[in-house]
């Protein structure tokens, strides 16, 4: 090594070259009911797991016990269920608290969430300001992409401030939320929008910690370092280091100039990543392994801007949820990259580069002139109100959609090279899909059960009726929350009582005024369907798109919805979060001639038996085809055609166009008989 | 059109009044009785009807008009119409939701029907009707019935078969509320078949008294200025419409006081929504005069002059003086195309 060349090497204090510490590994883990999630975070945690990350069903999210009708369907489908401090003792049973890092992907309910897991330290005898972790609580990014959302927004951003104010006093390695961005990418943003909303939405949230005035100067300065973000990354990788670049440079421009951080520590943007999933293939999945790992050179490349922590999806991301092998190959491909490479030994590898800081100005200037014409909208709140930012990523969803159909976005072995042998990985004998055990749900609602009956119910009730009291003064409610969780007041009880002192909120959808640029022959054939179609009926085909039970995928139904405008379809779209009942309700009041629904939760086959028996009900079901789109595994198939399903739509059906010429066929085939 | 097409058309509107003669089927007739029973789905298979542009549709909407005036004595109800228009995003869905709820929690007996109309693509045709998306009505509750409309390429706020639908919803609820497409600088024809129009608007915003000082729309009867979610608000607000009303010199239709028909409503703090009702529910009392005809000429008036244009209307006023003027929509329609057909053929 000569001594002039040391501008590669990092020296510790003493004068040593030194290498940093990789970033935190996270899986994300949680299904079945709190005994088989307990048994897995113990496994993961004995194989040298660290920290936790905790995911909640679809009930849980939205604020539903599991004996809820609409909660049914989903229970430990996608997370595990937690419906009181007795299911919360049994998920962390044999886990020292205030040794875990735990992060929860919770929104709606994370007050309530974080207030179980300190009643559950509190009860324990652990010292509560020893609890680390995260909880997700970032409402903006649900009403935008991810749907988890309770109450009106400003109540949420209430909810949020409150427990800024009550971790940094109490619980202050708490971080009370997490910005995403990762949600709006896999809904459609671009990086400037991903830059542009999350950064707003921080402002959002600090703008109204600093309106609370519950903070001195120090004190404030700690909060703003308590905010930590959680990103995206893509397959253009190289914008994708320059957004993280752009990032943290603006956010210690925005906290220093917007909030006067002094201090350069609470400055600094500490993120964690997930990486893009949104553009893996149900086709060919295999060569989705290759994907993630170049979606990982996005956030690991940069020392000045590498992420803290890292979860990845699996290569059959498209297919079901992960089996334990498939999470721990991407687990696999993290310790690859971190201990068999030279990566960690450099100091950043793209300081005075031209083009990347040619590229990260770029990026910062139109994301701060989007974050100002936000700002003089009216803000963040008002932006969700007004659709404004769910327009925009409806719209470059639409954008995004067009280009993979007409291959101006080459997706190798979805619109290229499309010919290829059959990937082994799918034959396996459970054909490369996880399946959940459909009953253990009865044990998580025979819990609940158990809970109500031993609750010492005068104080359970207590705790509820001072929980709508606060609600309607404007005092703190973790304090109330915690109270209730000790009392045994269960999730749907929280919910219920704030539902009715701050009434819901369904934030707009926005499909309206979208349109699509696909131009093919396809919607030229579509077209003339329709045209034919009006010719001999005298009306427009019409359609409703339903996203019934919790389901917050959104992205499918919208597509589809303005796909069928642009076929020429009268189509009624109402957003995510309905009953089976109310879209058989829309359906016949809007005397439709079909029904389609859009699934991606695993609930298609409850979801869909809770239809057609509507549908029976009201003379209906013979006389109404039902299509039905999303994930659903191909096993499937069979039993939902017998129910009575017309035609099944995958992701692999992204021809937006043959969709709706199918859909055409399935009008027809009822209307003529 | 060549003389030989005139010719058949003739033909054809014949064996048309001819299927006309016929009384309405069973099947209909099942369907009518169950709609009236607001049943869901036989009214949105009604309302289908009255949509649709063919023959069949046209012959059935007749029957159907004629079996409703004949059966007067059970088919009771005559409802009020109530057109809800005002610029795009300013309301109108959140506050028509509001609106019902009050209406259902206070006049627990009424039968409510929502026609929200969309505008369509220009450019394929389509349309997305999401005012669903802003109105949390109860489900399965038979008293409110909520029916999406496009507007389909057609001005005015409304759709080519809105005034069609409307005269069945009259016939079928007691009353019944229409929300026009956002309205710009254009013309609200939503007064054409309304009872009674209210105009939404939102706070201190005074461009809608611009419109009627230029003559572009007629005055509404009933001004709402809605997201009013603050007393402060509310007050400008209110000061700012009266002003400029003053200064438009603009008088409320069918009012003694102005003051009366100004109200000031917050759809999402649930504020002025009961007022609102309330008003709305007195016009419903004092609603004395049939416009029913009057309606019913201006959209024949409109029907021929987008069928026929200028001349069609110089002779449709020529046949008007001719011939007598009753019977169903339908009938004078073909009435008018038949006199037109056979007009045409002895020219040449
Ligand atoms: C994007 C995405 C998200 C986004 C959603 C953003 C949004 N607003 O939609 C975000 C990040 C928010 C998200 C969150 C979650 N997700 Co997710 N997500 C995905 C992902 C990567 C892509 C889905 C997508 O949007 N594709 C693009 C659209 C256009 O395609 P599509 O929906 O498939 O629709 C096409 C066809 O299927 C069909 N179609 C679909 N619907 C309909 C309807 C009709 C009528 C017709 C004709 C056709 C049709 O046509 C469309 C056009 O081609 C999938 C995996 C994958 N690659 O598919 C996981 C996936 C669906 N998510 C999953 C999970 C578990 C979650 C979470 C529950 C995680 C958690 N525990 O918190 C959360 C919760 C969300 C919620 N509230 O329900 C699982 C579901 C597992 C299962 N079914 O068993 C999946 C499969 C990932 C996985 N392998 O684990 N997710
Ligand atoms: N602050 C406030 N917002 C309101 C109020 N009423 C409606 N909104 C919001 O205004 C937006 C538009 O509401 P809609 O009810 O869809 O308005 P609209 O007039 O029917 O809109 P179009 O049919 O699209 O022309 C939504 O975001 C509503 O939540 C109100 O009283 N106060
Ligand atoms: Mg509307």
């Amino acid at each position: 090594m000569s001594e002039k060349n040391t501008a590669h090497i990092m020296f510790d204090k003493d004068g040593k070259p030194k290498s940093d510490r990789p970033w935190i590994f996270r899986t994300y883990a949680g299904h079945t009911n709190v005994w088989a999630s307990n048994e897995l975070y113990r496994s993961n945690l004995a194989k040298g797991q660290t920290g936790l990350s905790i995911a909640l069903d679809l009930p849980t999210q939205c604020g539903y016990s599991s004996d809820h009708d609409i909660a049914k369907p989903e229970i430990g489908k996608v997370g595990v269920p937690i419906n009181s401090l007795d299911d919360m003792a049994i998920l962390f049973d044999n886990i020292p608290l205030d040794q875990m890092n735990t992060s929860m992907t919770i929104n709606g309910t994370s007050m309530w969430l974080l207030s179980l897991y300190i009643a559950l330290a509190e009860e324990q005898g652990v010292n509560i300001a020893d609890l680390k972790g995260t909880t997700q609580n970032d409402l903006i990014k649900e009403y935008l992409a991810r749907g988890t959302y309770i109450f009106p927004p400003e109540d949420s951003i209430r909810l949020i401030v409150d427990m800024y104010e009550y971790c940094l006093h109490n619980v202050p390695s708490w971080n009370a939320s997490n910005i995403c961005s990762y949600h709006l990418q896999e809904a459609g943003a671009t990086p400037v929008q991903e830059l542009a909303f999350a950064l707003t939405t921080a402002i959002t949230i600090l703008d109204a910690v600093k309106e609370r005035n519950c903070f001195n100067e120090e004190e404030f300065e700690r909060c703003v370092g308590r905010i930590s973000y959680f990103v995206n990354a893509g397959m253009r990788f190289v914008e994708e280091v320059c957004k993280m670049r752009a990032f943290c440079e603006m956010w210690d421009e925005i906290t220093q100039e917007r909030y006067g951080v002094k201090n350069p520590k609470f400055r600094r943007f500490r993120y964690g990543v997930q990486v893009n999933s949104l553009g893996l293939t149900e086709e060919q999945p295999e060569n989705n392994a290759w994907r993630i790992l170049i979606e990982t050179l996005g956030v690991t490349l940069s020392r000045n801007a590498r992420c803290r922590a890292l979860q990845l999806p699996a290569w059959n991301e498209a297919l079901s949820l992960p089996r334990p092998w498939d999470q721990q190959w991407s687990l696999r491909l993290q310790q690859i990259m971190a201990y068999e490479t030279d990566l960690l030994e450099y100091p950043d590898l793209f300081d005075g580069s031209h083009v990347i800081e040619s590229k990260v100005a770029d990026l910062k200037e139109q994301a701060y002139s989007e974050i100002n014409k936000i700002i003089d909208m009216g803000g963040g709140v008002e932006a969700v109100k007004t659709g404004y930012m769910k327009s925009a990523l409806v719209a470059s969803q639409g954008e995004r959609m067009g280009k993979l159909v007409n291959g101006e976005q080459v997706v190798v072995g979805k619109n290229r090279w499309t010919d290829g042998i059959e990937s082994p990985l799918v034959n396996d004998s459970d054909g490369g899909i996880f399946m959940v055990d459909a009953d253990a749900a009865q044990k998580t609602i025979d819990a609940l059960n158990k809970t109500r009956a031993a609750r010492d119910e005068t104080r359970a009730q207590a705790a509820l009726k001072r929980l709508g009291e606060e609600a309607k003064q404007s005092k703190n409610l973790m304090e109330v929350s915690i109270e209730c969780a000790k009392a045994r007041v269960t999730t749907g009880e929280w919910s219920d009582t704030l539902r009715e002192a701050f009434g819901e909120f369904r934030p707009p959808t926005g499909v309206e005024g979208q349109a699509l640029s696909i131009e093919s022959e396809t919607l030229d054939a579509v077209r003339k369907k329709v045209d034919a179609f009006i010719e001999q009926h005298g009306y427009r085909p019409r359609m409703v798109v339903g996203k019934p039970g919790l389901d917050g995928h959104s992205n499918g139904a919208e597509m589809i919805a303005v796909a069928a405008r642009h076929a020429g379809f009268d189509v009624i779209y109402f957003g995510i979060r309905l009953s089976a009942v109310d879209i058989v309700q829309s359906a016949l009041e809007e005397n439709v001639d079909v029904i389609g629904i859009s699934l991606l939760s695993g609930s298609h086959n409850e979801i869909t038996d809770q239809l057609f028996d509507e549908l029976e009900k009201n003379g209906a079901k013979d006389s109404i085809p039902v299509i039905l789109g999303g994930i659903i595994p191909t096993p499937d198939f069979d039993s939902l055609h017998a129910k009575g399903v017309k035609r099944i739509f995958t992701p692999k059906d992204f021809d937006l166009m043959s969709v709706m010429n199918d859909i055409m066929d399935v009008i027809n085939t009822q209307k003529n008989g | 059109m060549p003389l030989s097409k005139h010719h058949s058309l003739i033909k054809e509107l014949e064996s048309i009044q001819a299927a006309m003669e016929a009384p309405l089927d069973a099947e209909t007739r099942t369907l009518l009785e169950k709609a009236y029973a607001l049943e869901k789905w036989p009214i949105a298979q009604l309302i289908s009807i009255f949509e649709r542009n063919n023959t069949d549709s046209l012959i059935k909407r007749h029957a159907i008009s004629q079996y409703l005036a004949a059966n007067a004595d059970t088919y009771t109800r005559q409802a009020t119409v109530i057109g809800l228009t005002g610029t795009p995003g300013a309301g109108k869905s959140s506050l028509t939701g509001e609106l019902c709820l009050s209406l259902l929690k206070h006049q627990p007996d009424m039968s409510i029907a929502v026609l929200a109309i969309d505008p369509s693509s220009q450019e394929s045709g389509g349309a997305l009707l999401g005012d669903r998306t802003r109105m949390q009505l109860p489900v399965n509750d038979k008293r409110v019935f909520f029916r999406s409309q496009a507007s389909h390429l057609d001005l005015g706020g409304m759709g080519k078969s809105t005034f069609h639908v409307m005269r069945l919803l009259r016939r079928l609820f007691d009353l019944v509320i229409i929300e026009t497409v956002g309205i710009g600088q254009s013309e609200i024809e939503v007064q054409r078949l309304s009872d009674h129009t209210v105009l939404v608007m939102q706070p201190l915003a005074g461009d809608q008294v611009q419109f009627m000082k230029a003559g572009i729309m007629e005055v509404p009867n009933t001004f709402v200025i809605n997201k009013c979610d603050e007393d402060e608000l509310a007050r400008k607000s209110k000061h700012l419409l009266n002003a400029s009303l003053k200064l438009a010199k603009i008088h409320v239709r069918n009012e003694e006081s102005q003051e009366q028909s100004i109200f000031m409503t917050s759809a999402t703090k649930r504020r002025g929504i009961d007022e609102l009702m309330t008003h709305l529910m007195a016009v419903r009392e004092q609603q004395q005069v049939d416009q029913v005809a009057a309606q019913e000429e201006y959209f024949l008036n409109k029907w021929i002059q987008q069928a026929y244009g200028e001349f069609g209307l110089s002779l449709a006023e020529y046949f008007n003086k001719s011939s007598e003027d009753s019977g169903t929509f339908e009938q004078k329609e073909l009435r008018y195309k038949s006199q037109i057909a056979n007009f045409l053929t002895k020219l040449s």
